[in-house]
């Protein structure tokens, strides 16, 4: 089973590329206290407001929603 | 045997939908500037000469309705979607000009520069630069935007001297009210001007922005608008100079504003497949 964040970085890198998205959950876990590799399905409702946050001005929020769900399902 | 090419369809950004809808636009944007140098080589009738600066005309008018049509289907509500009307808008305010262009040059025979023609095309500038506005801006969160901002500035000031030194100095600016009248001399240093400071510049500031993105397919559009962008601006600047310095129009300057507005409408495009959920 692949870590958060490399699900996270999967599902959107090809929007944002492997850096932007990799920033994103560096982002994610600073703000909550963690290093992105200490990430866990507990801490997914920070990460998607955070993730919400950040694409919303770039990306449509259904594309958004898309990303999510993905990333919650691990594919 | 059918999971691979359901996969790859699905995997597919850009539908067979849009090419098709793109090679339209590039067939009558290429019949167009066939036609442009037949109107140049004074090749065709007067019936014919009128129909094919109409069909010039209503291309731009295309171009606007593709645009705009890709912003409503994204949603006005979103942020993309405010973006992309800009820049509809701003074609739309070229199409408007082009218009007006046409009736007074070709049905009233009037010399239209200046004109009620010039407000419509400098209002492209507004629009995009707007557009552009919001589309750096809604990137700071993810990418830095100021070393990109002050980039293009610099580039900015930079070409603003050279078309001071070309084309300001030693021609518009001598010319003055007297050759010019003075709504001439506003919008002859506007243009290039403009095509500098509300084109070039704020999309060399975008393009450092999304280059960070990487290959990144939310900046696929933005790239094709760039492009636009430039074609836009080496056409204003060509067709100012090529005037000015007497080394005469062509049929080629002539086209790169369809060029170039054809090039925003395969942005939008392309920005329908992009935000496209999968």
């Amino acid at each position: 089973m692949a870590t958060l964040r490399e699900r996270v970085i999967t599902a959107l890198s090809p929007y944002v590329g492997a850096t932007v998205a990799d920033t994103c959950v560096r982002g994610t876990a600073l703000s909550i206290g963690k290093t992105a590799d200490e990430l866990t399905d507990a801490d997914l409702p920070a990460l998607e407001s955070n993730v919400r946050r950040l694409l919303s001005p770039v990306a449509p929020s259904g594309v958004i929603d898309d990303l999510l769900a993905q990333i919650e399902r691990g594919n | 045997m059918a999971a691979p090419t359901t996969t790859a369809q699905k995997n597919s950004v850009i539908t067979p939908a849009t090419y098709i809808s793109a090679g339209v636009l590039i067939g009558l944007t290429a019949l167009y500037g066939f036609l442009s140098t037949q109107m140049y080589a004074d090749a065709l009738s007067d019936t014919a000469y009128a129909m094919s600066y109409w069909f010039g005309t209503l291309l731009q008018v295309l171009f606007a309705v593709v645009i705009i049509a890709v912003a409503l289907r994204i949603g006005l509500s979103q942020g993309v979607g405010k973006q992309w009307l800009l820049v509809g808008l701003g074609v739309a305010a070229f199409a408007i000009g082009d218009i007006i262009w046409t009736v007074l040059e070709l049905h009233m025979g009037l010399d239209p520069y200046p004109s009620l023609a010039d407000p419509f095309y400098v209002l492209q500038y507004v629009f995009f630069i707007a557009a552009m506005a919001l589309a750096i801006r809604s990137y700071s969160h993810l990418t830095p935007v100021r070393a990109p901002l002050i980039t293009a500035g610099v580039v900015g000031l930079i070409l603003g001297g050279v078309v001071y030194a070309l084309l300001l100095g030693p021609h518009i600016f001598p010319a003055g009210t007297a050759e010019l009248g003075f709504w001439g001399l506003v919008v002859s240093t506007l243009y290039p001007l403009g095509d500098v400071f509300f084109m070039l510049a704020p999309a060399l500031a975008l393009a450092l922005v999304i280059r960070q993105l990487g290959a990144g397919r939310l900046g696929w559009p933005w790239w094709v608008v760039i492009i636009g962008a430039l074609i836009y601006a080496l056409t204003d600047a060509g067709y100012s100079f090529a005037d000015w310095s007497g080394s005469g129009l062509t049929a080629t300057l002539e086209m790169g504003w369809a060029a170039a507005n054809l090039t925003f409408a395969l942005a939008a495009l392309v920005a329908r497949d992009v935000y496209r959920i999968r």
